[in-house]
C-alpha cells in the first residue's frame, strides 16, 4: 500500500535536451506527475527545460523552472519541505544532482528521502569498479577491464589488452567522451580525451566485444522483490554501435528460451544485489554469437531511453508504475491500465514485432565523419510496429521521413556496409540487391544471420515485384505484407504511386489496425492504441462526429524536437477539453503525444502520406491538424487534401502564401515591413548586378560553408570583388555564393500569435540575447525585450497581427523579425506552432496553445475573451538558454549560423533579467566562475559602457585579458590586463587561449562586421570548453550583477 | 493447396501449408516470445494444436538438446511466419521429420481472439484447394481423434518403470508417477536425489510403497484430470505418508485425491507470463504455465490451503494440506519454457523430505 508518510514528492528532471538525454525524459516526468497527482500527493516538479510538458504548471502542484544544480534546488527544497524525492525519472542529471544532494548533507539536514534509488545504489550502478565487485558476487562475467586515472597507466594497460580497446569516461552521458580504439596511435588521443571528459578522470579501459550480439532487458521491481521483464530488445546491430544508436527490436528474436532465461534471471539478481529498491532499470548484455557465452556491459538505476521505448513498445507505462512503486504500492496492487483487470505483476507478451531506428544529424556538422561507435550521435528515434520484422522495419524506415519510397536503390558502398553508420541499413539491402549473400554481409558486418536473412527476403521479394508483368490483388498485399510503401511498389513496377494506391483501394486493399494489448490477445482491451498490418482484414472504426486528427512530429531532429510534442499534447488536450474526440498520429517513441492516454486514439504509425491517408479513411475525422507537429505535418497537408480529407485552421493555401517566397514579400511589402534582400550568384559578375539589388554591406559565403571561414563582409564594389577573386576556389554553379543584406547590430525578435476570426492574441515577443545571424534556435534570448523601444514593441506586434488578418491565418502564426534603427525586417513566418512557443507560454503565462486549438475550433472573440491575454503583464524575465552537441562531433569545424545545430534550451527564470540570465546560463550547462579570467573583446562604443564592468571584476577579484585595443582602453583607464593576439593576428590567439582552459567567461561584443570567423570561433571554443560567452554589453553588466548576487547568495527561486 | 485450420464449430482460418501430415487436435494458444521447441516436446501438448502468437517462430532453428521429450507432442503448429533459420537443422525441417503439420501466414491474431471469447474447441489442420472442402476433411479428423480414449495421461506415460541415479548421494529417494513429465522435472530432481523411479500413471500404490521413496512426485501431462483412471485412488492411499508434490496434472490429480474437482478453463492459461502469488514463500513470480483445467477453490476441503493464486484471474495456482503431507502446484517450477524463478520449489519439496 501507499506510504501514508510521503505526502509532498519532489520530481526532477532532465534539463536541456541532449543528446543521449532527450525528451523520454519529459515522457516520464509527465507520467509520474499525472499518477502522483491523481494519488493525491503534492507534486513539486524541478526542471530547467521549457520545452517539455511537464513543466506545464497545471502537470503538477507546484512547477519550478530552475537550474538542476545544488543551489537552486536547495532553495526550493527549503521553500517546499517536500518528503521525499524522485531522482530515477530525470535521466542521469537527476541521479547525479540526488547524489551531489546527499553528498552535500542537504537531504540530511532538511530530512528528505530518495526514493527509488538511494545514493547506494546510483553509485554501485554508476561507478564500474563497485558495479564489477557485485557481478563477481553473482558469478557474472563482464569484459576484462581496468579502471585508470592516469595517462601513463592506461598506455601501460593497453600492451595487457591488446586492441582493439573500448574506452569509457565514468559519469558521462551517453558514452560521452568514450570510443574504440584500433591502434596505439588512436588510443593516445583518445585516452587524454577522455579522462578529460569524465568528471572524476576515471576511464574505463576495456577489453573489445565487438560484434557479440547486443540485448536489453527493461525491468521492473517492487518493495517486495516482485520483479518483472517488460520487454526484452535485441540491437541489430552488434556491440560497438552505442545502443542508442543502434537499429533495435523487441521482444528479441534470436535467443533460444534457455539463453533468454538465464540472462532474465541474472538481471534479477543483479537488480537485487545493486539493492534497486523499486522502479524501473535496465541491464545491457552481450551475447557472443557462437559459444553463447554473456556478459554484462551495464545497467541503469532509473528509467531510460529505452524504458520510453519498452512502454510503447508493449503499452506498459513504465514511469507512472515507477512513480507509484516508489510512493510504496507493489506491483500486484496497481491495475494493468490496457486490460483495466489484470495486474501489473506480469510480462507484457507481444504478438508483434517492434523496430526502433535512430535518426541521425550528421548533415548539420560538415567535417564530422559518419560513423557510429560506443558515443552516441543520434538526435532522435522512430518506432514502429508490424506483425513481422520484415512489416515492422519496412515502416520503422518509412517513418524516418527520409525517403518517401521507406527503402531506395542506393549505390552501393564497401566502406558503408562495413563500418557502422547512419545510412548502413540502406546499403545492407543494397548488397543484398547487388547479390552478396547472407555469409558475405555477416563477414562485414557481423550483424546476426538472421536479421540478414529478413533484409535479404525483403531484397527478393522486390525482385519478385520488378519480374511481376502486372500486379495482381495476391501479389500487391504479399508486397503490403513485406512492408513495402505503394512508392517503393510503383518504383519497382515503374508506374506512378497513385496508380499503385488506387489498385489497392480498387481491390480493398487497406491496412487492419490491431491493438496493443501488453498481452498478444489474451485478455480484451478496451484501450484505444493502433498499429497497422496487413495480416488481417480492415478495421471498422465507430464514426464520430465530433473527431478530429492531430498529426504529431515524427522523429526529433536539430530544428524540430521536443517543442513541437509540447504543442501537441498541449492541443490534444485543449481539443478534449473543447469536447472533441482527437486522434494521434506520431512515429516517435520518446514523446508523451504518443501515451496511450494523452489522446483518446493513438496511431503509432509513420507520418508519411500513404499511412496517413489510410488512418483518416478508417477514422474519417471531421479535420485535421497540422499546425502543432512542425514542419512534418504541414508537408503532408496537400496530400490530405488530395484525397478529400479537410484542413483545420489556416488553409493550404495560407501556407502556401507565407512559402512563396514573392506573394509573401508583396504582402509584407503592404504592410510596412522591410525585407533583408538576398541573391545567390554563381560569378562575380552575377554578385555586381546583385549588389545594387541589395545594398552596402553585404554578407557573402559559399553555398557550403565549412568552419564560417570563407564568410565575409563586403562593404563596397572593391571589397565584393576581392571577395570572388579571394574565393574563387569555393564559388562555382554547382557551389553558388550567398549573398545578403547585412543587418549589422540588428536586434532579432521572435514573435508567436494567434488569429481566430476576429481575434488575435499576441503570446509573446523574445528577444534575442546574441547578434543578428545567429539561427533563432540557436541564439538565447529574453522575454520581455530588453533592448526594444515600446513604442518598437507595440509597433511589432500590431503589423504582426495586421499580418495575420492579410494572411488569413486561423491558427498559429510565427514571425522571425530583425530590428534595425526601429525598422522591422520580415525574415520568415511559419503559419503553424513553433519551437518557441513553450518557452513563450511559460514565460509570458498565456495559454498559447490552447488559444490556437480555440481559433483552429472556430470560436469566435466573445467566447475566447482575447483582450484577457497580456504577456506583458508578468512579473519577472525569462531568458532562453541553448545547448549545442559539438562535444560530440569533435572534427566538426562548424560555426553558429544560418543553420540550427542546437538540440536543447533551457530557461532561466528571475525577478530580473540578471538573474534569469545567470539561471539560464547554469540550465546550459555554463560553469559561472567564482574566481578565474575573464577575456574582454570589445567594439569602441561599447568601451566605455562596460568600463565599469571590467572594473568591478577586477575589484571581485577575476584577473582580466583583452584583444589590442581593449586591453589598451583598460590598462589606461588603470586596469592590470593581459593583451592577447586576435585570431587574426597570429598564433597564439584569444581562441587559443580560450581552448588552453585558461579563460573562465568571455565578453565578446566584436561580432560586427569586422570579424565574424573571429567571434564566432570565440563563440565555438566557448560552447566546446562549457565557458559562459557574452555577446552584447547590456547582457554582460546583467551577469556581473548577477554574479555578484550569487555570491552574497541572493538567488531567489519560485514556481510558476 | 491451402493450408485450413478448422474450428469443429465452423470458423475457418486459411494459411500456407508448410508440411506435415493433416491432423486434429484441441486448439490453444500459448503467449510465450520463446521456446518453441520446449513447447513442442512437452507431453502436456498431447492431442493439441498449438497457435503461438508470437509472430515469428523458428528464429533460432532447431537443436534436440533442449527437448523436454523424445517427440514432438504437438499435433499441429499454426502460426503467422516461419522460419528457416539453422541452428543444428531449422525447426521446420524438424517437424517435417515427425509429420506434424505446420501451417503460416494465419490470422493468428484473430484466431486467439476467437478463442478467447469462445473457448477452447477441437479443430484440425488439413490442406484443400477450396474452404468447403476443407471443412469436409477436417469435420472427419476431428470426429475420429475426439472419439479416442480420454485418458491422455495413460497414452503419455511410460510403459515401463524405470530408475535414474541422481547426483546427490545423500539426497532422498524420489518416485515419480508420470502422466507425460517434462525431461526437466527429472533433470531438476536429479540434482537434488539420490535416486528416483518413474511409474506408470497406472501403478498401484503397493508397488510404489515397495520402493519405498522418501517422496512422491507427480507430474506435468495432458488432457482433463477427470479423465484419469486408476491414478487418483491410488494417489488417495499414498495420502498422508510420504511427502508428495505435484506439478499440474499433478496438482489437478492431487486436489482429487484430496476430495477436490477440477472444471474446464474457457480458453486455458498457456504462456511464461503468469504472475503466481506463493503464500509459503511470500514472494509474487512469473511462471511458465500451460493447462486446459484448474481446480475449483470452493471444492476443496477445510484442511487444504490454497497457498498459491494466479493474480491474472485469482484461480487456484496451487494447495498445500500439512495434514496429509502434501503440497502441489498449478505452474510449471521446472519451467522450460519461461521463468525459473520458481525453481526454488523443489528445494522446499527436498526439504520436506528430510
Amino acid at each position: 500500500m501507499r506510504d501514508k508518510s510521503i505526502k509532498k514528492v519532489v520530481i526532477l528532471g532532465s534539463g536541456p535536451i541532449v543528446i543521449g538525454q532527450a525528451c523520454e525524459f519529459d515522457y516520464s516526468g509527465t507520467q509520474a506527475c499525472k499518477a502522483l497527482m491523481a494519488e493525491g500527493l503534492e507534486v513539486i516538479l524541478i526542471n530547467s527545460n521549457p520545452a517539455t510538458i511537464m513543466t506545464d504548471p497545471d502537470n503538477a502542484t507546484r512547477v519550478y523552472i530552475e537550474p538542476l544544480k545544488v543551489p537552486f534546488v536547495e532553495k526550493v527544497l527549503e521553500k517546499e519541505k517536500p518528503d521525499a524525492i524522485i531522482p530515477t525519472l530525470g535521466g542521469q542529471t537527476a541521479l547525479n544532482l540526488a547524489l551531489d544532494l546527499e553528498e552535500k548533507q542537504i537531504l540530511k539536514k532538511l530530512g528528505i528521502r530518495l526514493l527509488g534509488a538511494d545514493s547506494q545504489v546510483i553509485k554501485a550502478a554508476e561507478d564500474r569498479d563497485l558495479f564489477r565487485k557485485i557481478l563477481d558476487s553473482i558469478g557474472a562475467k563482464y569484459p576484462t577491464s581496468e579502471m585508470i586515472t592516469t595517462f601513463k597507466d592506461g598506455m601501460e594497460y593497453s600492451e595487457v589488452l591488446g586492441f582493439p580497446i573500448i574506452l569509457r569516461p565514468n559519469y558521462t552521458l551517453g558514452g560521452g567522451g568514450g570510443g574504440i580504439a584500433y591502434s596505439q596511435e588512436e588510443y593516445k588521443v583518445m585516452l587524454a580525451h577522455a579522462l578529460h571528459e569524465s568528471p572524476t578522470s576515471e576511464v574505463l579501459v576495456e577489453e573489445s566485444i565487438l560484434g557479440w550480439k547486443e540485448f536489453e532487458l527493461e525491468v521492473m521491481r517492487d518493495k517486495d522483490g516482485t520483479f518483472v521483464v517488460i520487454c526484452s530488445i535485441e540491437n541489430l546491430d552488434p556491440c560497438g554501435v552505442h545502443t542508442g544508436d543502434s537499429i533495435t527490436v523487441a521482444p528479441q528474436q534470436t535467443l533460444t528460451d534457455r539463453q533468454y532465461q538465464e540472462m532474465r534471471i541474472e538481471a534479477k539478481k543483479i537488480i537485487e544485489c545493486v539493492g534497486v529498491e523499486t522502479g524501473g532499470a535496465n541491464v545491457q548484455f552481450a551475447v557472443h554469437p557462437e559459444t553463447g557465452e554473456r556478459i554484462v556491459i551495464e545497467m541503469n538505476p532509473r528509467v531510460s531511453r529505452s524504458s520510453a521505448l519498452a512502454s510503447k513498445a508493449t503499452g506498459f507505462p513504465i514511469a507512472k508504475i515507477a512513480a507509484l512503486l516508489a510512493v510504496g504500492y507493489t506491483l500486484d496492487e496497481i491495475k494493468n491500465d490496457i486490460t483495466g483487470e489484470t495486474p501489473s505483476c506480469f510480462e507484457p507478451a507481444l504478438d508483434y514485432v517492434v523496430t526502433k531506428i535512430p535518426r541521425f544529424a550528421f548533415e548539420k556538422f560538415p567535417g564530422t565523419k559518419d560513423e557510429l561507435s560506443t558515443q552516441m550521435k543520434s538526435v532522435g528515434e522512430v518506432m514502429s510496429m508490424g506483425r513481422t520484422f520484415k512489416e515492422s522495419l519496412q515502416k520503422a524506415i518509412l517513418s524516418l521521413e527520409k525517403n518517401d519510397q521507406g527503402i531506395f536503390d542506393i549505390k552501393l558502398l564497401e566502406e558503408k556496409l562495413s563500418f557502422p553508420n547512419s545510412e548502413r541499413i540502406y546499403h545492407l539491402f543494397q548488397a543484398f540487391r547487388e547479390g552478396m549473400s547472407v555469409e558475405d554481409v555477416f563477414f562485414k558486418t557481423q550483424i546476426t544471420p538472421w536479421f540478414l536473412e529478413q533484409i535479404e527476403q525483403i531484397v527478393l521479394f522486390e525482385k519478385v515485384l520488378t519480374d511481376a508483368k502486372s500486379l495482381n490483388p495476391d501479389l500487391l498485399l504479399s508486397a503490403k505484407r513485406y512492408g513495402f510503401s505503394d512508392a517503393r511498389i510503383a518504383m519497382l513496377l515503374n508506374k506512378p504511386t497513385n496508380a499503385v494506391s488506387e489498385d489497392r483501394a480498387k481491390h480493398n486493399l487497406h491496412p487492419c489496425y490491431f491493438k496493443v494489448d501488453t498481452c498478444a490477445g489474451e485478455f480484451a482491451s478496451n484501450t484505444p492504441y493502433f498499429y497497422s498490418s496487413y495480416w488481417s482484414e480492415a478495421t471498422p472504426f465507430v464514426m464520430n462526429e465530433k473527431r478530429v486528427v492531430v498529426l504529431g512530429s515524427g522523429p526529433n531532429r536539430i530544428g524540430q524536437g521536443i517543442e513541437f510534442d509540447y504543442s501537441c499534447v498541449r492541443g490534444v488536450r485543449q481539443y478534449k477539453a473543447l469536447g472533441h474526440e482527437v486522434v494521434m498520429i506520431n512515429s516517435n517513441p520518446e514523446t508523451v503525444s504518443t501515451d496511450y492516454d494523452t489522446a483518446d486514439i493513438l496511431f503509432f504509425e509513420p507520418l508519411h502520406p500513404e499511412h496517413v491517408t489510410e488512418v483518416l479513411r478508417v477514422t474519417q475525422p471531421k479535420g485535421v491538424v497540422v499546425q502543432l507537429g512542425g514542419q512534418t505535418p504541414i508537408m503532408l497537408a496537400p496530400e490530405i487534401v488530395k484525397k478529400g480529407f479537410n484542413i483545420l485552421g489556416s488553409s493550404v493555401e495560407v501556407m502556401d502564401k507565407a512559402e512563396d517566397r514573392g506573394l509573401f514579400i508583396k504582402i509584407c511589402e503592404s504592410l510596412d515591413f522591410l525585407i533583408p534582400k538576398s541573391a545567390i550568384v554563381p560569378c562575380v559578375e552575377d554578385a555586381l548586378k546583385a549588389s545594387t539589388e541589395i545594398g552596402y554591406p553585404i554578407m557573402c559565403r559559399p553555398s557550403y560553408v565549412l568552419g564560417g571561414s570563407r564568410m565575409e563582409i563586403a562593404e563596397n564594389q572593391q571589397e565584393l570583388e576581392n571577395y570572388f577573386s579571394k574565393h574563387a576556389d569555393y564559388i562555382s554553379e554547382n557551389a553558388p555564393c550567398l549573398m545578403d543584406q547585412f543587418l549589422e547590430r540588428a536586434i532579432e525578435v521572435d514573435v508567436d500569435l494567434i488569429r481566430g476570426e476576429d481575434w488575435s492574441v499576441i503570446g509573446g515577443v523574445i528577444e534575442h540575447i546574441e547578434a543578428a545571424g545567429v539561427h533563432s534556435g540557436d541564439s538565447m534570448g529574453v522575454l520581455p525585450p530588453q533592448r526594444l523601444k515600446s513604442e518598437t514593441l507595440n509597433k511589432i506586434e500590431v503589423l504582426a497581427k495586421q499580418l495575420g488578418d492579410k494572411l488569413k491565418v486561423i491558427g498559429f502564426l510565427n514571425l522571425q523579425l530583425a530590428i534595425k534603427n526601429d525598422e522591422i525586417y520580415m525574415i520568415e513566418a511559419n503559419p503553424r506552432s513553433s519551437r518557441s512557443v513553450p518557452f513563450i507560454a511559460k514565460a509570458g503565462g498565456v495559454p498559447i496553445v490552447d488559444l490556437g486549438i480555440q481559433a483552429i475550433a472556430g470560436l469566435k472573440a466573445v467566447d475566447v475573451n482575447p483582450e484577457s491575454y497580456r504577456w506583458k503583464d508578468i512579473n519577472c524575465v525569462c531568458v532562453k538558454g541553448v545547448v549545442f552537441p559539438f562535444k560530440k562531433f569533435k572534427k566538426a569545424d562548424s560555426i553558429l549560423g544560418p543553420e540550427m545545430k542546437s538540440t536543447g534550451e533551457s530557461m532561466g527564470r528571475g525577478e530580473d533579467y540578471s538573474e534569469a540570465l545567470l539561471k539560464a546560463l547554469y540550465s546550459s550547462n555554463f560553469n559561472l566562475p567564482t574566481e578565474g579570467e575573464v577575456f574582454f573583446s570589445l567594439r569602441d562604443k561599447d568601451k566605455k559602457e562596460l568600463l565599469p564592468v571590467a572594473q568591478e571584476l577586477s575589484k571581485m577579484g577575476y584577473s582580466l585579458s583583452a584583444t589590442g585595443g581593449t586591453a589598451d582602453f583598460l590598462y589606461n583607464n588603470g586596469l592590470d590586463v593581459v593583451k592577447v593576439k586576435k585570431v587574426t593576428e597570429g598564433r597564439p590567439h584569444c581562441v587559443d587561449r580560450i581552448r588552453s582552459g585558461k579563460v573562465n567567461f568571455v565578453v565578446n561584443t566584436t561580432s560586427g562586421r569586422e570579424s565574424i570567423e573571429a567571434s564566432l570561433g570565440i563563440r565555438r571554443s566557448c560552447v566546446d570548453y562549457s565557458v559562459p560567452c557574452i555577446t552584447e554589453s547590456d547582457a554582460a553588466i546583467q551577469v556581473i550583477v548577477a554574479l555578484k548576487k550569487q555570491r552574497i547568495g541572493e538567488i531567489s527561486v519560485s514556481a510558476l | 493447396m491451402n493450408g485450413y485450420i478448422v474450428l469443429e464449430t465452423g470458423e475457418c482460418f486459411p494459411g500456407k501449408w508448410q508440411g506435415g501430415e493433416p491432423a486434429a487436435g484441441e486448439v490453444v494458444f500459448n503467449t510465450s516470445h520463446s521456446g518453441y521447441e520446449e513447447i513442442a516436446t512437452d507431453p502436456s501438448y498431447f492431442s493439441q494444436i498449438m497457435v503461438f502468437t508470437s509472430a515469428m517462430q523458428g528464429n533460432y532453428g532447431a537443436d534436440s538438446a533442449v527437448w523436454e521429450s523424445d517427440s514432438i507432442h504437438l499435433q499441429g503448429v499454426v502460426c503467422l511466419e516461419m522460419q528457416k533459420s539453422i541452428r543444428d537443422r531449422s525447426w521446420l525441417d524438424k517437424l517435417e521429420e515427425f509429420s506434424v503439420p505446420v501451417i503460416s501466414e494465419v490470422d493468428t491474431r484473430k484466431l486467439v481472439l476467437h478463442l478467447r471469447d469462445h473457448g477452447t474447441v477441437w479443430g484440425a489442420m488439413v490442406q484443400a484447394d477450396s474452404e468447403e472442402k476443407a471443412m469436409v476433411l477436417a469435420n472427419a479428423l476431428i470426429e475420429t481423434k475426439k472419439n479416442k480414449d480420454a485418458d491422455w495421461v495413460y497414452q503419455v506415460s511410460t510403459k515401463e518403470a524405470f530408475e535414474v541415479e541422481g547426483e546427490k548421494p545423500l539426497g532422498p529417494k524420489v518416485a515419480i508417477l508420470d502422466f507425460g513429465s517434462k525431461q526437466n522435472i527429472i533433470r531438476e530432481l536429479k540434482t537434488r536425489c539420490s535416486k528416483i523411479k518413474v511409474f506408470n500413471s497406472r501403478t498401484s500404490a503397493e508397488e510404489i510403497r515397495a520402493w519405498s521413496p522418501d517422496g512422491i512426485m507427480l507430474t506435468n501431462g495432458p488432457g482433463d484430470p477427470s479423465e484419469v483412471k486408476v491414478t487418483v485412488s491410488t494417489v488417495s492411499e499414498l495420502l498422508g505418508q510420504k511427502f508428495i508434490f505435484g506439478i499440474c496434472m499433478g496438482h489437478q490429480i492431487l486436489c482429487r485425491a484430496l476430495g477436490g474437482s477440477t472444471y474446464r478453463l474457457k480458453f486455458g492459461h498457456r504462456g511464461s507470463n503468469h504472475p503466481v502469488k506463493d503464500e509459503i514463500l511470500n514472494k509474487i513470480y512469473m511462471t511458465s504455465q500451460n493447462h486446459g483445467y484448474a481446480v475449483k477453490h470452493d471444492s476443496l476441503p477445510s484442511a487444504v490451503k490454497v497457498s498459491h493464486t494466479n493474480l491474472n484471474d485469482n484461480t487456484v495456482s496451487g494447495i498445500s494440506c500439512p495434514s496429509k503431507n502434501c503440497l502441489s502446484v498449478q505452474f510449471h517450477p521446472e519451467s522450460h519454457p519461461g521463468p525459473r524463478e520458481s525453481d526454488v520449489i523443489f528445494d522446499y519439496f527436498i526439504e520436506q523430505l528430510s
